[in-house]
């Protein structure tokens, strides 16, 4: 009994500490205007005190390529904690490519200079959706999220994901590139590999009907040829109609090689034109909703 | 889809590998001292052209008899003597005809006559009488020799190479080092 007492009074006192002294440099980098977002924090976590500082511009690029990115900017982290008395520094980023909403947040410790809780959202039309995301983000990070927020979040996110089905598949990109090559890849939105795989496919296509055609004349004179050699007594004849065929035999030999290699060399293209579709078919952007720090971005030690 | 996509690459893969047949090289005419060569048959040889005919029993056989020189090795010849041996169970001779060459394409008469008394040889002889040269040089048509089926079969008519003889205009002895027979099927 008496562990477990003490157990409630020490979370009690890092919650308490947490909350009532709170204080968070924020960090904004928006591709787009967001207007009220700054007040929106304000209003949302009255307990905690926000400085907002937009001239910050230069750091927490490329964080996922570094091999601890926990503590890659540990030195910076602590510089702002000092120039601006506060316990946070607290990073939002939002960018919209095509579509897509990217939110990035990222929560470093002053006193430490480590990052100790990241998000990253990826979602497809949900413009309206970004203050609502980072009044989650932050109220996640200090227990104090509001169901309305929530709510609002469901209205936009499917309930089954497991019911969605997609118009376009890697198979349907395989299978389209099979029929016709580089349709697979125009059908995944890639037009310069599908231009690429069409002209290539098509110009060894072109090639090989050339060969075929070569072999097709020179198999047809060295058979007429023949006839003629076969059918005539005359010396002379004789000796014209066999040199003619012997040329035209060994044309239908060379263009038969040469057909056959056009021809292997045209399938395996077409198959890998279509293993290539299928590989690079179009599939999820990423996940539809990620939640929390990725495996990948787990900070090592 | 899935089913269309394999029958195209199949088809177009089977299409490729039975259209692109090579053809044997086959040169087989006895006129051709290649092709003679080719079998292990040196010139100057005795052919008779065509080397094989099927025919039925209403047709007559036309059978050529040809002198064959190696192109680059020819040596001139005016007379000749030609024994013919054949199947006469199966055919009977009808007709005789000195061929193109030793006419010198019909611009000469040359003296041409042959033996036969019924049995299954005959013997032609003949002699170059020109105008303007005394020898022929090359390749040429000798005789041709008509027949008439008696009987369905096959079989073949031939050369007695032993009893066959060349000469030029100063009867010196040419040298034939080979002969070919041809093959008739009455059916």
């Amino acid at each position: 009994m008496k562990v477990l007492i003490y157990h409630i009074i020490f979370l009690s006192t890092i919650v308490l500490a947490f909350d009532q002294d709170a204080t968070y440099l924020v960090l904004n980098h928006f591709d787009k205007p967001l207007p009220g977002i700054d007040q929106t924090l304000v209003d949302n976590f009255n307990n905690s005190s926000f400085n907002f500082d937009h001239s910050v511009d230069v750091l927490f690029d490329d964080l996922d390529k570094d091999d601890n990115p926990a503590s890659k900017y540990m030195n910076d982290i602590k510089d702002l904690g000092v120039t601006h008395s506060v316990n946070f520094v607290l990073l939002n980023k939002i960018k919209h490519i095509d579509e897509r909403l990217i939110i990035e947040g990222m929560l470093f410790n002053t006193r430490s200079g480590g990052l100790i809780h990241r998000r990253k959202i990826n979602v497809k039309n949900y413009d309206n959706g970004s203050i609502n995301e980072i009044s989650l983000w932050v109220g996640e990070t200090k227990n104090q999220i509001q169901k309305e927020w929530e709510k609002e979040r469901e209205s936009i996110m499917f309930l089954n994901p497991e019911e969605i089905s997609y118009d376009k598949t890697p198979m349907g990109a395989a299978l389209r590139s099979l029929v016709v090559p580089g349709w697979g890849q125009a059908y995944s939105g890639n037009s310069i590999s599908a231009g690429l795989w069409a002209v290539l496919e098509l110009s060894l296509s072109l090639a090989f009907i050339s060969s075929y055609n070569n072999y097709d004349s020179s198999s047809k004179s060295y058979l007429q040829n023949r006839r003629l050699y076969d059918a005539t007594d005359d010396e002379k004849e004789v000796s014209a109609y066999r040199a003619s065929a012997e040329k035209d035999w060994d044309d239908h030999v060379m263009y038969s090689k040469l057909a056959i290699a056009l021809a292997s060399t045209t399938i395996t293209g077409w198959v890998s034109n279509s293993v290539h579709a299928w590989v690079f078919g179009p599939r999820p952007y990423t996940n539809i909703y990620q939640k929390g720090m990725p495996q990948s971005t787990i900070p090592k030690g | 889809m899935r089913i269309l996509s394999g029958v195209i690459v199949s088809f177009f893969a089977v299409f490729i590998l039975c259209a692109c047949t090579i053809y044997d090289k086959i040169f087989d005419n006895p006129v051709d001292f290649k092709a003679n060569e080719e079998q292990g048959i040196e010139a100057a040889t005795l052919v008779f052209y065509p080397k094989s005919q099927t025919l039925t029993q209403a047709d007559s056989i036309l059978v050529g008899s040809f002198i064959v020189f190696k192109e680059d090795s020819t040596e001139p010849f005016a007379g000749l003597h030609l024994k013919i041996e054949f199947p006469n169970d199966l055919i009977e001779l009808d007709t005789i005809l000195p061929g193109q060459f030793i006419t010198d394409t019909s611009q000469s008469t040359p003296l041409f006559t042959y033996n036969y008394e019924d049995g299954n040889t005959v013997d032609i002889y003949a002699y170059f009488l020109g105008t303007t040269k005394l020898d022929l040089d090359g390749t040429g048509h000798l005789a041709d020799l008509v027949f008439n089926p008696l009987a369905s079969g096959s079989d073949s008519i031939h050369y007695d190479l032993s009893e066959c003889t060349f000469i030029d205009h100063l009867d010196s002895e040419i040298n034939v080092r080979g002969i070919r027979g041809a093959e008739i099927i009455i059916q």
